[in-house]
């Protein structure tokens, strides 16, 4: 509208014609328009391909095991007839995502607030550079690591040092027994929340600077110190972008499989102690999928089904949680 | 038509100004100088706020009018690199003590910034947050505080329906006041205001000047401005800083209708800045 009423004026101050310099930019315009709208939709055509490949692999396991597939812990493809049960690759795939994430979340929190607001200036590059190499090593490598050094550690002086301590104690004893194993699903828990922490930390860095140096101002200008500055200023300010970091980080640790299936012990058994060997799904998976052929393979694929809806789920339920905190806020 | 009126009152106020008596003394700086690294951008400033007294600062940007105030609560300190020299007394206090504790000084010199800042945070929440760290009291008394400060900052009528609302749902005037509110119910000595309605309409900044007007029977006030007529209407006193320097300083009728320096004259008179 505006530039219709303008194109007169225009015209008059000189020689330049100012309609077919539009006309030109239109087409230009309608090109960038479809260029765009075409990527958004192919995500969507994407993930629904995905989808669907995923249902239909999943049908047979779907039809033959039924909705007790989900509460079955027994895991015999080589059984006549198979019994197969995603039980535990769920409660294996549940527990190390949470002991990740409640390792991962203070401590790459902490390295956020300290590299934002406390850290020396001549020390805020290395750590920076440190955290994003954290990022960069490959997965294999952390299983490795995982296996051989901190699996040693984990099972002849950790585990110990545990049961001497809390052994006694009703429900933590059991949390602790076992024999000493290399292989656990703790072992592999500590390899996903160092393997996240870069993922928070980054995040939470970014955004904890946006928030406008004058807010700080304001708030260590009526008698904070740094520590309520943060709890009451930062990290409200930002809490979108910090669970949005944090979901992230949930996300990959749910998912991951290469560094999960060399150290967790691929054992379709739910054992109350988290130092015995266990599975994930993705592990169950990358494990078995090779050879795996009919009804074992359909399962392998409602699994990755199923991690697909869990995902899901907790993204969901995040979602769920900032409208919540949002209400609570005051909006 | 606002603009207009309060152009008109403000003259009115200061032809009926009279030089105040001489107030004792709340801050004192003597021979200061403030470096941003190298660059020397306060040079050897000496000047006195009068306790109760409003104070302007006046002068062409860049001139260490706000750097001078972010001193006064060593607001500086949050930034590597900066450093002073010289000496500034608030009463018996030296707040260049590295020793200090910040915290408290913070609490005794309120500050209130150029933007609106108010927490992300409720309304009730904005003003308790500050009292909470000084002060544990009951729930009543803490409601009992919030109002007082909230009327304290001419807002309590237009939130008291909706003090559960985020700081962030009030007009930018609103916020403002829940600033000052905020820094007024810590119960400082001392508030500084950094253009404080440089981002406000015209009937929010007669609102806020009215309330520094208020606000300083209790506090001593020192408020940096941009804006020559508020500058005249707010302030007992004024300071016309340039380049770094203090140039004149001196009651504000005087500094406004007969200057001593001539380059404050240029600057009232508009011929630069």
């Amino acid at each position: 509208m505006a530039v219709q009423s303008d194109a007169p004026v225009m015209d008059a101050a000189g020689p330049y014609d100012r309609a077919k310099a539009l006309s030109a930019f239109k087409l230009g315009d309608v090109t960038f328009y479809w260029i765009t709208r075409l990527s958004a939709i192919s995500v969507l055509l994407i993930l629904g391909g995905i989808i669907v490949s995923l249902i239909i692999g999943a049908w047979p396991a779907a039809k033959a095991f039924g909705i007790q597939f989900l509460w079955t812990q027994r895991w015999a493809p080589s059984a006549d007839p198979p019994v197969l049960g995603a039980l535990s690759p769920m409660y294996g795939t549940l527990v190390t995502s949470i002991i990740a994430m409640v390792i991962a979340i203070p401590v790459g929190l902490g390295i956020a607030i300290f590299l934002t607001e406390l850290c020396p200036q001549w020390l805020r590059r290395p750590i920076g550079i440190a955290i994003e190499l954290l990022a960069g090593i490959p997965s294999i490598i952390y299983g490795m690591w995982g296996f051989f050094v901190l699996g040693p550690f984990l099972a002849y002086t950790f585990q110990p040092f545990m049961i001497d301590t809390f052994g006694s104690v009703p429900v933590l004893g059991a949390i602790f027994a076992g024999p000493p194993s290399y292989l656990s699903l703790f072992n592999a828990a500590l390899i996903l929340a160092i393997m996240v922490l870069p993922f928070i930390t980054a995040i939470s860095v970014d955004v904890f600077k946006t928030v406008p140096p004058v807010l700080k101002e304001a708030a260590y200008g009526v008698g904070c110190t740094t520590w309520e500055v943060v709890r009451s200023v930062v990290i409200p300010y930002t809490r979108v972008g910090v669970i949005g970091g944090i979901m992230l980080a949930l996300g990959r640790a749910l998912g991951e499989t290469m560094a999960v299936t060399f150290i967790i012990g691929n054992s379709f058994r739910i054992s109350s102690s988290i130092f015995a060997p266990g599975t994930t799904i993705s592990a169950a998976i990358a494990s078995e999928f090779a050879e795996s052929d009919g009804l074992h393979q359909s399962a392998l694929i409602l699994l990755g089904l199923l991690l697909f809806v869990l995902t899901f789920f907790v993204l969901a339920a995040a979602r769920l949680m900032l409208l919540r905190l949002e209400k609570k806020a005051g909006k | 038509m606002t603009d207009l009126s309060v152009s008109v009152s403000s003259n009115a106020h200061l032809a009926a100004q009279q030089p105040l008596p001489e107030a004792p003394a709340k801050v004192t700086v003597r021979n200061l100088n403030f470096y941003y690294g190298e660059h020397h951008a306060l040079k050897n400033i000496n000047l006195t706020l009068g306790t109760n007294r409003v104070t302007a600062f006046i002068g062409p940007s860049g001139c260490g009018k706000s750097t001078l105030l972010r001193i006064f609560n060593r607001m500086y300190d949050l930034y590597p690199g900066q450093r002073v020299t010289g000496q500034l007394m608030l009463d018996q206090t030296n707040i260049l003590d590295p020793k200090l504790d910040l915290n408290l000084l913070r609490a005794r010199v309120g500050m209130v910034f150029q933007k609106p800042t108010p927490f992300p945070m409720t309304i009730y929440e904005n003003i308790a947050f500050g009292i909470r760290l000084y002060e544990k009291i009951s729930k009543s008394e803490m409601d009992d505080r919030v109002e007082k400060a909230l009327r304290g900052g001419a807002l309590w009528n237009e939130v008291k329906d909706k003090l559960n609302a985020s700081g962030l749902s009030l007009s930018g005037g609103q916020q403002q006041r829940l600033c000052i509110a905020r820094t007024v119910a810590v119960r400082p000595e001392v508030i500084l205001f950094d253009e404080p309605c440089s981002a406000l309409d015209p009937i929010s900044t007669a609102k806020v000047e009215e309330l520094i007007q208020e606000l300083s029977e209790n506090y001593t006030i020192a408020i940096v401005t941009h804006n020559m007529q508020q500058a005249a209407r707010v302030s007992d006193k004024t300071a016309f800083m340039y380049l770094g320097e203090l140039i004149e300083f001196d009651d504000t009728s005087k500094i406004f209708t007969s200057p001593s320096d001539r380059r404050t004259q240029d600057y009232i008179t508009g011929r630069f800045g």
